[in-house]
C-alpha cells in the first residue's frame, strides 16, 4: 500500500465527509443563511470529489457556477426577503442558545433521524453494491478504473468531446435551456389581463389606473403588482 | 448523408423551428397589436396548430418513405435513434399537441390567460417528448424527459391568480424532480455496472447475466420507480389529481395526452432495449411481476377512487391513472409475445390520447369564464340545453369506457387479447372487472347530462363559443370514430413500429 493510495483515500473520505456534513446542515438548519452555507460547503466538497476523478474542468465549473453564482443568488434572495425570511419566527430568533419548544425539538429530532436513517441506509446499500461488483460476469471494473490519459478532463479534451462525439446531446440541451427560460418567464411574470380587470373592477377607476390596465406587460416591480402577489 | 438525417429528423426539426419562429413572431407583434391582445394570441394558437400539423405531416412522410433504406440513418446513433417506433410516436405526439393547442386557443382567451408563452412552452415541451421517443442513450433520455417535464410544470402553474394552480404545480414539480432524481440514480448505477450509457450497449451487458448482479437489480428498481412516477402509476400517483385539477384545462389535456405518451415511449424503449433479454423478461427473475403488480394496483385503486369524485376534472385525472394501468398490462404481455403486445400498447396510447383529449376539450366547451364546468352538478341538464357539447362529451366518455363502436373499445380489446394470448388470465380478468367499474363513473356523467336538471337556484354553466375548441372536438371525434370502425390500418402501423424490438 503506497502513500499515494493512502493520500488518495484520505482525500476522498475527507471530501465525502464534508459533503455529507454540508448536505446534512442544509437539511436541518432553521436559519436559511445557515442552510445556504451548508449548501456551499457541500458544493465545494463535491468540487473536490470531481478533482479526485481527474475532472478538473468540471471542478472549476462547479465552483464558478454553483458556488459562485447559484449559492450567491440564494443568499441574495434571502437577504432581499429580509429578516422575516432569515429568522424562523420572532420568538426563536436566538435558537442556538434558547432551548427550543418541545414540539419543535421533536420535529427537528424526527427530521434528523429521518435524514440520518436515509443516509446510513444509502451508504449500506452502496457498500453492498460495491462489494457485489466483482461478481459481474463481464466486469467493466478494470476498464473503468484503468489509468486515464494525461489530458483526461482537461478543457481541450472536454471541448473536443462536447463538440465532437457528444454534439447531439449538447445541441439538444439548448431545447432544455430554452424551455426552462420560457417557463421561468411564464411563471414569474407579473399579471395577466385577468388580474388587471379584477383590480379595475374593485375600484378606483381614475384615468391613470385605466391606462396602466391596458398595458398587458406591466413591469413586475411596480408596487401594484407586488400587492397583487402578496 | 446530411440530407438523410435531416429527412429523418424532420418532424423534430419542424416543431423545434416552428417553436422558435412563433416565439419571435409573438415578441415582434406584441408591440404593434397591444390593443387587441386576444386576436394575437389566437393567431398564435392557429400558428401552433399549423406547426403541429406540419410535424404530423412530416412524420407521415418519413413513415411512408423507406426509413430502413436511408443511408446514414445511424449517423446520430447512439444519441438519437430514428426508427419506425420513433416516427410513430412523433406522429402521436404532434397529434396530441395539435389538439391541445386548439383547445388552448379557445380556453386561454376565454379565461383571460392568453399569453404567448403558453404556446412556446407547448411546442418546446413537445420537442422534449419527441426527443424522448427518439432517445437511444441515457443522456438524451434525461434531456428529453426534463425538457418535456419542465414545460409541463410551467404550463401547470400558468394561472397565477389561482392557489390551486400553484399548489398543483408545486406538487408536480417537487415529485417530478424527485422522480427524475431517482431515475438518474438508477442510470448512474446502470452506468457503473455496465460501463455504457447507450441503451443498446447496456442491453448487451445485461444480457450476459445482469439479473444476477445486485447492482443492476437495484438500478432496475430505481429506474422502474422513476418511470412509474412519470406515467403516474399507483403508488407513485399522488401528484396527479392535484396537478390535473389545478392546471388550466389545456395543460391538463397536455399532461394526459402528450406527457403520458412520452412517458410510455421512454418506458418501452428503456425496458425493452436495456432489459429486453430472456432472463430480465422472465417471470421468475425479471421485471414483469413487478410491473404486473403495479398494473393491478394502479387500475384498482384509481378506478375505486375515481368513482367517488365529485369533480369531473378530478375524475378524469383518476381515469388517466387507471388507463396507465391498462397500458402496463400490454407492457407485461410483451413478455411472451413481443411485437404484438407492445404494438397493442402503441395502439392503445393512440386511442386513449384522442379520447381523453376530446373529453377534456368537451369539459372546456361546457364551461365559460367565471363558471368553469367542474363538478357533476355543473353538467346537469346540459344535454337538453346544449346538445352538441353534450353529444361530443358522451362520445369521448363512451370511448374512454371502451364501448363499441369507438376507439377505446378496440384499444382495450387488443390489449386484453394480447394479455390472454400470453396466458395472463388473472390479469385480464382483473382489468376487465376494472373497466366495468370505470364504466360506472363515465356513464354517471351521461346520467347527469341527460337525465338531471340543475337544482333550483344553482348557477348553471354556460358553454363557451369557440371555433378552436369545436375544431379540436371535431378532429378528436372523427379520429375516435375512425379508429373505432376501421382500426386495422393504424394497428398495422403500430405493429410495424413495435417490431423494432424484435422477438427476442
Amino acid at each position: 500500500m503506497n502513500t499515494d493510495f493512502v493520500i488518495g483515500q484520505a482525500y476522498f473520505w475527507i471530501c465525502a465527509a464534508v459533503a455529507l456534513a454540508g448536505a446534512f446542515m442544509t437539511v436541518i438548519a432553521k436559519n436559511p443563511i445557515r442552510g445556504a452555507m451548508g449548501l456551499l460547503l457541500m458544493v465545494l466538497a463535491v468540487a473536490g470529489l470531481f478533482l479526485a476523478l481527474h475532472a478538473q474542468f468540471l471542478a472549476a465549473i462547479q465552483l464558478i457556477v454553483y458556488a459562485g453564482a447559484i449559492v450567491v443568488l440564494f443568499i441574495f434572495v434571502i437577504m432581499i426577503l429580509g429578516p422575516s425570511a432569515s429568522l424562523p419566527s420572532p420568538t426563536e430568533s436566538d435558537d442556538s442558545h434558547a432551548s427550543p419548544p418541545p414540539s419543535r425539538g421533536l420535529g427537528l429530532g424526527t427530521r434528523t433521524f429521518g435524514a440520518a436513517l436515509f443516509a446510513i441506509s444509502s451508504l449500506a446499500a452502496m457498500w453492498f453494491l460495491i462489494r457485489a461488483m466483482p461478481a459481474l460476469p463481464a466486469s467493466p471494473k478494470e476498464r473503468l478504473l484503468a489509468d486515464t490519459p494525461a489530458d483526461f478532463g482537461s478543457i481541450e479534451k472536454f471541448g473536443s468531446i462536447l463538440f465532437g462525439p457528444a454534439l447531439v446531446p449538447f445541441e439538444l440541451s439548448s431545447a432544455l435551456l430554452m424551455v426552462a427560460i420560457v417557463g421561468a418567464v411564464a411563471v414569474a411574470r407579473g399579471r395577466t389581463r385577468a388580474d388587471l380587470v379584477v383590480r379595475n373592477d374593485k375600484g378606483r377607476t381614475n384615468p391613470q389606473n385605466a391606462a396602466a390596465a391596458t398595458g398587458p406587460a406591466a413591469t413586475p416591480t411596480s408596487p401594484t403588482s407586488q400587492e397583487a402577489h402578496s | 448523408m446530411a440530407f438523410a438525417f435531416a429527412f429523418l429528423l424532420s418532424p423534430l426539426l419542424v416543431v423545434a423551428g416552428g417553436a422558435l419562429l412563433l416565439m419571435l413572431a409573438e415578441a415582434f407583434t406584441s408591440k404593434r397589436g397591444r390593443g387587441d391582445h386576444g386576436d394575437r394570441a389566437s393567431g398564435l394558437a392557429l400558428g401552433t396548430t399549423v406547426v403541429f400539423a406540419a410535424g404530423f405531416a412530416f412524420s407521415l412522410g418519413v413513415w411512408l418513405g423507406d426509413i430502413e433504406a436511408v443511408a446514414g440513418a445511424d449517423a446520430l446513433a447512439p444519441w438519437i435513434v430514428i426508427d419506425r417506433f420513433t416516427i410513430f410516436f412523433d406522429g402521436i405526439l404532434c397529434l396530441g399537441g395539435a389538439i391541445t393547442s386548439l383547445i388552448a386557443g379557445g380556453y386561454l382567451p376565454e379565461h383571460k390567460l392568453d399569453r404567448g408563452e403558453f404556446y412556446s412552452l407547448l411546442l418546446l415541451s413537445t420537442v422534449g417528448a419527441m426527443m424522448l421517443a427518439a432517445a437511444g442513450d441515457l443522456l438524451t433520455v434525461l434531456l428529453g424527459l426534463e425538457t418535456m417535464s419542465i414545460g409541463a410544470y410551467a404550463m401547470t402553474a400558468f394561472r397565477h391568480t389561482s392557489k390551486r394552480s400553484a399548489e398543483g404545480a408545486l406538487k408536480y414539480f417537487l415529485l417530478g424532480s424527485f422522480a427524475s432524481a431517482l431515475l438518474l440514480y438508477g442510470f448512474a448505477l446502470l452506468y457503473g455496472a455496465t460501463g455504457h450509457t447507450d441503451l443498446a450497449g447496456i442491453g448487451e451487458v445485461v444480457k450476459v447475466g445482469g439479473t444476477h448482479s445486485p447492482m443492476i437489480v437495484v438500478a432496475l428498481v430505481l429506474v422502474l420507480v422513476g418511470l412509474a412516477f412519470k406515467i403516474s402509476a399507483v403508488p407513485f400517483h399522488m401528484w396527479t389529481p392535484d396537478a390535473y385539477e389545478g392546471a388550466p384545462t389545456p395543460a391538463t389535456t397536455y399532461m394526459a395526452s402528450v406527457v403520458k405518451a412520452g412517458g410510455f415511449a421512454m418506458l418501452l424503449r428503456v425496458l425493452f432495449t436495456c432489459f429486453g433479454d430472456k432472463a430480465s423478461m422472465s417471470w421468475s427473475a425479471g421485471w414483469p411481476p413487478m410491473l404486473a403488480w403495479i398494473a393491478v394496483i394502479t387500475m384498482t385503486v384509481a378506478n375505486l377512487i375515481a368513482g367517488q369524485q365529485e369533480s369531473v376534472k378530478r375524475m378524469l385525472a383518476y381515469s388517466s391513472i387507471a388507463h396507465a394501468g391498462y397500458l402496463l398490462i400490454g407492457v407485461v404481455g410483451a413478455m411472451h409475445s413481443m411485437p404484438q403486445a407492445s404494438a397493442t400498447v402503441l395502439f392503445y396510447l393512440l386511442t386513449y390520447m384522442v379520447s381523453t383529449a376530446g373529453a377534456f376539450g368537451s369539459l372546456v366547451l361546457c364551461g365559460s369564464r367565471g363558471m368553469e364546468a367542474v363538478s357533476y352538478e355543473d353538467l346537469a341538464g346540459i344535454g337538453r340545453r346544449h346538445p352538441p357539447a353534450a353529444l361530443a362529451f358522451s362520445l369521448f366518455l363512451i370511448s374512454l369506457a371502451g364501448i363499441p363502436p369507438t376507439a377505446g373499445f378496440f384499444g382495450k380489446w387488443f390489449v386484453f387479447r394480447a394479455a390472454i394470448d400470453s396466458g395472463f388470465y388473472a390479469l385480464t380478468i382483473i382489468a376487465f372487472m376494472n373497466s366495468v367499474v370505470a364504466a360506472y363513473y363515465y356513464l354517471r356523467v351521461l346520467v347527469f347530462m341527460y337525465m338531471r336538471e340543475p337544482a333550483a337556484g344553482m348557477t348553471t354553466s354556460v358553454p363557451m363559443r369557440s371555433g378552436y375548441v369545436t375544431a379540436a372536438l371535431l378532429l378528436s371525434a372523427i379520429l375516435v370514430l375512425l379508429l373505432g370502425i376501421a382500426p386495422s390500418q393504424s394497428l398495422d402501423m403500430a405493429i410495424k413500429a413495435a417490431s423494432i424490438f424484435g422477438s427476442s
